[in-house]
């Protein structure tokens, strides 16, 4: 779904053809609707509808047993004396904290360095992006058994470090970390992706002409680089954030929020409460909430990198 | 100059090698673990070649899980969700982009608005609808609400918009009607657009988890990564109270591997397709 907002392909404006549909005289022509009402129906009947519906159950107390009632803001005032929401709210908003920079500036650096013309790039390139054709849950299983706390992997080589052992996923305290890092392993290939095709684009003479003015590696950087990454940076920003909200894949298959409340997020939230203890009405509201809290943020990023160009000019 | 120059060589070296087997070195432990028989697993020390190598591990986990049949599912789906939405979209973007038409503009606003719009928010009412339809927990229910999806719609129409519409306009005058023209003319044209397009839906659908959990009871038409989470993670690393991460690490290894290949083998498009529709704006 938010993968959607990346797929972008540059469009080149062509609107003779509209111009001059709109200069003749307008009559009705059935065959575009043929072409378009295919994806109509399943727009409207499989997207657009539940949207709207997913709003509307959200003012009803709807569940599996009972007929539902409009209930008004009942939802939205009981979210603000539910401690289970306000521990999901808070976990989701630290492993974003967490988890959104760490993806940047590891992805922007792992880009950067596998950028040079050097032997094995290829290869460093693959290895880093291959974790991320493995599917959410095969991961999740994976890295439970990595975050073992006596036989895993991971405390293994802490230990020939000389490191004690981490209780990664049964303590309350390590149990979210122990996402953060797999999210970080399974997807940081993605942004370092997107990162080397924006490099890719900036146009070789630029560096050329900096250097032949005097620049050095480290002006380069912040004078050529960051200034004409930063379209790909705004987009690989609001697409970590966006999916960072969302986090439930790992989450079900390594802790299904636990221990205790330690990593229920908003997504895990809304599906025990939709799917296990079936408050339709409740979870839709949950669901809301989480929508307009993506809604905000995508303002925000916005309007702060509007700025920001128009404050570079 | 020389000796820096080998330095920097030496640096390169060093970090390459440290963010490879990084990025490996899990991938290697569970093949590893999934070939050892189950004593050799849980040891505290570091063994990367089991001693015994195994495949009980293997058997054991087609004995006891339907993971063919999940695997099976999951490409059915997959392939029949890739195939209804390079129908719809290549229609639909196709007349967005080149047809004038009321209601046009609302409808190609609706669909980028539904790019902001989490699905957490639909699948309550698309569950209820299905239940009242008597169709969940079918091939149906994990396959139609993929034609929804927006982005393929969007990728289409602004791939029609980039290219000159000049061969069209001379089948027009040809007299070739616009079925005709969209058949024989426009997706000839649009095979890098259809390409992407197939790839993401083909992924996306493969990887799905959050729908598929809710709409699937039956190991009939259950997917691969519901079969993986429900049940090499019941308690992760556990089968029947027994510590059993040998079985989950052969699991994990069916369903990892033939897409690490696949990536392997056509890695230059992956790549390509995911740089290229995932930036362009």
């Amino acid at each position: 779904m938010v993968k959607e907002a990346t797929m972008r392909v540059l469009p080149r404006a062509r609107t003779t053809d509209t111009q001059q549909a709109a200069g003749q005289a307008w009559r009705f022509n059935a065959t575009p609707y043929w072409f378009v009402l295919p994806y109509l129906f399943f727009f409207v009947v499989f997207r657009l509808g539940p949207s709207i519906a997913g709003l509307g159950i959200s003012f009803t107390n709807w569940a599996a047993i009972g007929t539902p009632q409009w209930v008004g803001l009942a939802n939205f005032q009981a979210m603000t004396r539910d401690p289970r929401l306000a521990d999901a709210l808070r976990n989701t908003a630290i492993f974003s904290l967490v988890t959104v920079p760490l993806l940047i500036v590891l992805g922007l650096a792992l880009a950067l360095f596998l950028n040079r013309q050097k032997p094995g790039r290829a290869l460093g390139r693959v290895a880093v992006f291959t974790p991320y054709v493995i599917m959410s849950t095969v991961v999740g299983v994976l890295w439970t058994w990595l975050l073992d706390k006596d036989f895993g992997l991971v405390n293994l080589a802490l230990s020939s470090f000389g490191l004690g052992k981490v209780p990664w996923l049964v303590s309350q305290d390590w149990a979210l970390l122990g996402i953060v890092l797999t999210t970080v392993w399974w997807t940081v290939g993605y942004n370092m992706v997107l990162f080397l095709a924006g490099l890719q684009d900036i146009p070789a003479e630029l560096y050329e002409a900096a250097r032949i003015d005097g620049a050095d590696s480290l002006g380069l950087f912040r004078h050529i680089t960051i200034p004409l990454l930063a379209p790909t940076l705004f987009l690989v920003l609001m697409l970590t954030i966006i999916n960072s909200f969302q986090v439930f894949d790992l989450v079900f298959v390594m802790t299904s929020g636990g221990p205790g409340t330690a990593t229920l997020t908003l997504v895990q939230y809304i599906y025990t409460t939709g799917f296990q203890f079936l408050k339709f009405g409740y979870g839709s509201a949950i669901a809301v909430l989480l929508f307009v809290i993506l809604v905000v943020f995508a303002v925000v990023q916005t309007r702060a990198y509007r700025r920001g160009l128009s404050g570079a000019q | 100059m020389q000796n820096s120059k080998l330095l920097g060589n030496l640096v390169w070296y060093v970090l390459l090698g440290v963010i490879v087997v990084l990025a490996l070195a899990p991938i290697g432990w569970m093949l590893s673990t999934a070939f050892k028989p189950e004593a050799q697993i849980a040891t505290t020390e570091i063994v990367w070649i089991p001693r015994t190598p195994t495949i009980e591990n293997f058997t054991k986990v087609l004995n006891n899980y339907p993971i063919l049949r999940w695997t099976g599912n999951s490409l059915l789906v997959a392939t029949a969700a890739t195939i209804l939405v390079l129908f719809l979209d290549s229609l639909a973007g196709y007349a967005l982009a080149r047809m004038e038409f009321r209601g046009r503009n609302l409808i190609f606003m609706l669909t980028i608005a539904m790019l902001f719009v989490p699905i957490q928010i639909t699948v309550i009412p698309l569950f209820l609808l299905f239940s009242r339809l008597g169709l969940t927990d079918s091939y149906l229910a994990l396959i139609l609400p993929v034609g929804g999806n927006v982005t393929g719609v969007f990728l289409m129409r602004q791939f029609f918009l980039s290219i000159p519409s000049d061969l069209e306009d001379a089948a027009r005058v040809d007299g070739a009607n616009a079925l005709r023209i969209w058949w024989s003319v426009v997706l000839p044209l649009a095979r890098p657009a259809l390409t992407a397009v197939a790839i993401i839906t083909f992924l996306s659908t493969w990887n799905s988890f959050f729908w598929p959990l809710i709409v699937t009871r039956t190991d009939a038409v259950r997917t691969l990564p519901v079969g993986v989470a429900q049940f090499m993670s019941l308690r992760p690393g556990m089968v029947q109270g027994t510590q059993a991460f040998g079985q989950s690490m052969a699991g994990a290894v069916m369903a990892a591997l033939p897409p690490i290949i696949v990536f392997m083998l056509l890695q230059r498009y992956f790549i390509e397709g995911i740089s290229r529709t995932g930036i362009k704006g």
